[in-house]
């Protein structure tokens, strides 16, 4: 049932990927921008159990690598994507104070934002990956968060209509 | 309930874990399968993303118009004004002849540095999220691009291909917190290294302690052995301060990049260098002072004229 569900979403997150690398990355935004599928996927996530998170992740984390603009190895993301959404689906699930209230969710999806970032940067610098000075990474952990933050909310309606329509919850909507 | 987990959760987790971790393997060992993966993706990928750049560029322009709202009123201004200096220049174009021609003679000696190159067209940007500075340009392989190759706009040295695909290509822009270039000065012909720090200044380091570095000075790239990645010659940018530290093992000073690498539209990828160095010959001339025309005013007091005085 699960990876029934799970494979159901898989088209989901292949229009975001889509739509990430056709039009989001055009955009040149103030404060570093945003990534549209880091956002979904945690999202997902906290709607999600820690296994679908897990799965999500991964398969996001796929997506993220795969992005021409990815200039690390693939499986980089994958690694640090699997970590953070079944982090983020391990403190929402089972909690209806979380999952029941949005400023939670978004609150948790911003903070999987940065958090899946430092993350990177640090698996990043284990692999030997140059990150530029600390302003620099400072300057761009603030934007997405800042990004994350505004983006989150306007998506969140969508996402959980579509959650609850695979995992057929919709009527604890 | 907090949720605890059960064996078959846990196995999914680590065996995503491992995954993940195994192509990180094969990628870093340079396993052809993970590289044709992005490759596939990359071509198959290059079609919608420029649609989305053709779909997106009058939002973009809007955006960057209203940024730019008294910029643009400025440059208005500035082009009207050049506009009547060229209508000017017209007229004095059968006495620039003889002088261009007299010119021509001077830097044909001097030689120039006679790139072969392919132009392109911004496709997108990268994601800052990477932390990383990249753009996508819409030549790839197909033009003649390959990966380590330079890449430059109308000011100087925009990046580096790092990746070629069939119809597009990935830029490492100099800015990159990555990138490094060996560079040496303009006259002095010092050396050194300078390396990007995520913003539009970089960082160069000089190898010899003895030398000397000074504001204003210009930053041209050194080359590459059959000037790959770096041709040689090409303006980088020019030095803003010089970091003077007694302790300093070396001198180093911080570069503000010519190019601007938020406004890049058209780039040109050089697929084939000079014959031989173009040495300082790429050198931006530096901007004359306008002189201001002064005028010299005279003024000498009035002198008091005898009043007349009444008699009775």
């Amino acid at each position: 049932m699960s990876l029934r569900s799970f494979l159901l979403s898989s088209p989901l997150f292949f229009g975001v990927f889509l739509f990430q690398e056709a039009f989001v990355t055009q955009l040149r935004l103030p404060f570093g921008g945003f990534n549209l599928l880091l956002i979904v996927a945690l999202i997902w996530a906290a709607l999600s159990t820690p296994e679908i998170g897990a799965l999500t992740g991964f398969g996001a984390g796929i997506g993220m690598d795969l992005s021409q603009t990815s200039p690390v190895p693939i499986g980089h993301w994958t690694l640090v994507m699997i970590i953070a959404c079944y982090a983020v689906a391990f403190f929402s699930y089972g909690d209806d104070n979380v999952r029941g209230n949005p400023i939670n969710i978004i609150f948790l999806t911003t903070a999987g934002v940065l958090l899946s970032q430092v993350a990177y940067l640090l698996i990043g610098i284990m692999l030997g990956q140059e990150i530029g000075s600390i302003q620099h990474i400072l300057f761009i952990l603030a934007g997405t968060t800042f990004w994350s933050a505004i983006i989150s909310p306007l998506c969140l309606k969508v996402i959980s209509y579509l959650h609850a329509n695979v995992f057929g919850t919709r009527n604890l909507l | 309930m907090r949720y605890g987990g059960d064996n078959r959760g846990r196995l999914l987790i680590i065996v995503l874990v491992v995954t993940s971790l195994l192509f990180i393997t094969l990628d870093l060992r340079g396993v052809q399968v993970i590289d044709g993966l992005r490759t596939g993706t990359q071509t198959a990928l290059s079609p919608v993303q420029k649609f989305g750049s053709w779909a997106v560029s009058p939002f973009r322009n809007f955006l960057s118009d209203v940024t730019h709202l008294g910029r643009t009123r400025n440059q208005l201004e500035k082009l009207k004004s050049e506009n009547d200096k060229l209508r000017l220049e017209l007229q004095n174009r059968e006495v620039a002849d003889a002088q261009l021609k007299q010119l021509k003679g001077v830097l044909d000696l001097a030689g120039t540095a006679g790139f072969k190159v392919v132009n392109a067209k911004v496709i997108s940007q990268g994601s800052n999220t990477s932390f990383t500075q990249t753009i996508t340009i819409d030549a790839g392989t197909t033009s003649g691009i390959k990966s380590n190759m330079t890449v430059l706009s109308g000011y100087g040295l925009v990046g580096v291909v790092k990746s070629a695909y069939s119809t597009s290509a990935l830029v490492q822009l100099a800015s990159d917190p990555g990138f490094r270039i060996g560079v040496r000065i303009a006259g002095t012909q010092q050396i050194g290294i300078l390396s990007g720090q995520g913003t539009r200044k970089g960082v160069v380091q000089l190898l010899d302690n003895t030398t000397l570095i000074r504001k204003g000075d210009v930053i041209l790239a050194r080359g590459s052995d059959n000037s790959r990645p770096f041709v040689p010659g090409v303006p980088i940018g020019e030095v803003t301060s010089v970091d003077n530290s007694p302790g300093a093992v070396t001198q180093t000073a911080d570069v503000k990049f010519y190019s601007n690498f938020s406004t890049l539209g058209i780039v040109a990828v050089v697929v084939s260098a000079a014959a031989s160095d173009p040495r300082d010959a790429l050198v931006p001339p530096k901007p004359r002072p306008t002189p201001l025309p002064t005028v010299t005013i005279y003024a000498t007091p009035p002198t008091p004229s005898p009043s007349p005085t009444a008699t009775k």
